[in-house]
């Protein structure tokens, strides 16, 4: 004996809902099997008695349909008085005027701490006898004659950057494309 | 200060058009989805002026029809979703008297709560396509439609209403 077909193949096989295959293969099982074709006549009973119960009472039409158009009429009345304000309402409101506020602070704390050192093409500092010199070439510490230089080898376009006792050369290498950043501090 | 200005006239002739033609037919449809004279008299209203408020839906009376259909489902399986459990059917005010003996509207009345009870075990879009498939006679494909979801869906949905439909009566017969 083939097995049954499960409950939802046969709630919707009662209403026709079943693809064409499977609606015969339901087909083949019920002239068989009695008790798949009481679940079926159940399912068929089930529509029509739901169908009948939910007809609509009788109403008095002539009072009711009316009603509810001007009900409709008033409905739309009022959305008009208080449906969707004109744009630039909407872009004086409090809400608005706050969002974009917090973006403009937002925006401008970021560029503020995103702000490059002075950008220069030379510098000088001097502390307790030591000399920190920046140039295109190189970022130079003097003290009691002697020189310390730290070369910008194969760079173009060095942007030097001073501040107070730091001193920092930027550059791209011409041949690699590598970049190179030399931060000095004199303490 | 702006001041509001009423629609032209041939608007609101329109309007009053598309009402007209509709009303009744989605009354039913919301009626049968709520179970409820006075719910779906709030609902068809309410179905009603959000489809009227977006005016440019309404040029083409075919589609302005589908689309108000499925406005007045949505609408109605809100409804239920925020309320839970739909209200019983109550003779109100608007139903007419009918021939029928104290006796037969009672029982009417009585079977047609034992239904309700078993609805209420539905979910609002369980209910909606079994109405809208068994009651309204809409095909499968035309469910989908309204409900916005695939026929496969649609089937289950039916399928499972089906089921616990008739689970519930087999439990009250014993």
């Amino acid at each position: 004996m083939s097995s049954h077909p499960n409950q939802e193949r046969l709630a919707l096989f009662a209403s026709g809902d079943l693809g064409r295959l499977t609606r015969w293969t339901v087909e083949r099982h019920l002239h068989r099997c009695a008790d798949c074709r009481r679940d079926v006549s159940d399912f068929s009973e089930l529509r029509s008695e739901l169908s009948q119960s939910l007809e609509l009472p009788e109403l008095r039409w002539s009072q009711l349909g009316p009603e509810m158009k001007a009900n409709i009429r008033l409905g739309l009345a009022a959305g008009e008085c208080v449906g969707p304000r004109p744009a630039s309402h909407l872009l004086l409101s409090p809400r608005v005027l706050a969002a974009c506020a917090s973006l403009l602070l937002l925006v401008a704390a970021s560029l503020l701490l995103e702000r490059p050192m002075p950008s220069v093409n030379e510098a000088r500092h001097v502390q307790e006898g030591a000399i920190l010199e920046a140039s295109g070439s190189g970022i130079q510490v003097k003290e009691g004659g002697q020189a310390l230089m730290l070369l910008n080898s194969r760079a173009h376009d060095v942007n030097v950057m001073a501040s107070g006792g730091t001193m920092r050369a930027r550059y791209v290498d011409a041949d690699t494309g590598n970049v190179t950043i030399n931060n000095v501090y004199v303490q | 200060m702006s001041e509001i200005v009423p629609p032209p006239l041939e608007v609101v002739e329109r309007q009053n058009r598309f009402v007209s033609d509709n009303l009744r037919r989605i009354f039913v449809q919301i009626y049968r989805i709520v179970g409820n004279v006075a719910d779906a008299q709030d609902l068809t209203q309410e179905a009603f002026i959000k489809a009227l408020q977006r005016q440019e839906q309404l040029k083409d009376e075919q589609k302005a029809a589908h689309w108000l259909s499925r406005i007045a489902t949505n609408t109605a399986i809100d409804f239920l979703r925020r309320h839970g459990r739909m209200a019983s059917c109550e003779l109100d005010l608007h139903t007419e008297s009918s021939d029928e003996s104290p006796e037969e509207i009672l029982l009417r009345s009585e079977h047609r709560d034992y239904l309700e009870d078993g609805l209420r075990l539905l979910t609002p879009r369980e209910r909606a396509a079994l109405v809208l498939r068994d009651v309204e006679g809409c095909p499968a494909e035309e469910v989908a439609r309204r409900l916005d979801c695939s026929k496969a869906t649609v089937r289950s949905h039916i399928a499972n209403a089906r089921i616990k439909l008739r689970r519930y009566m087999s439990r009250r017969k014993r």
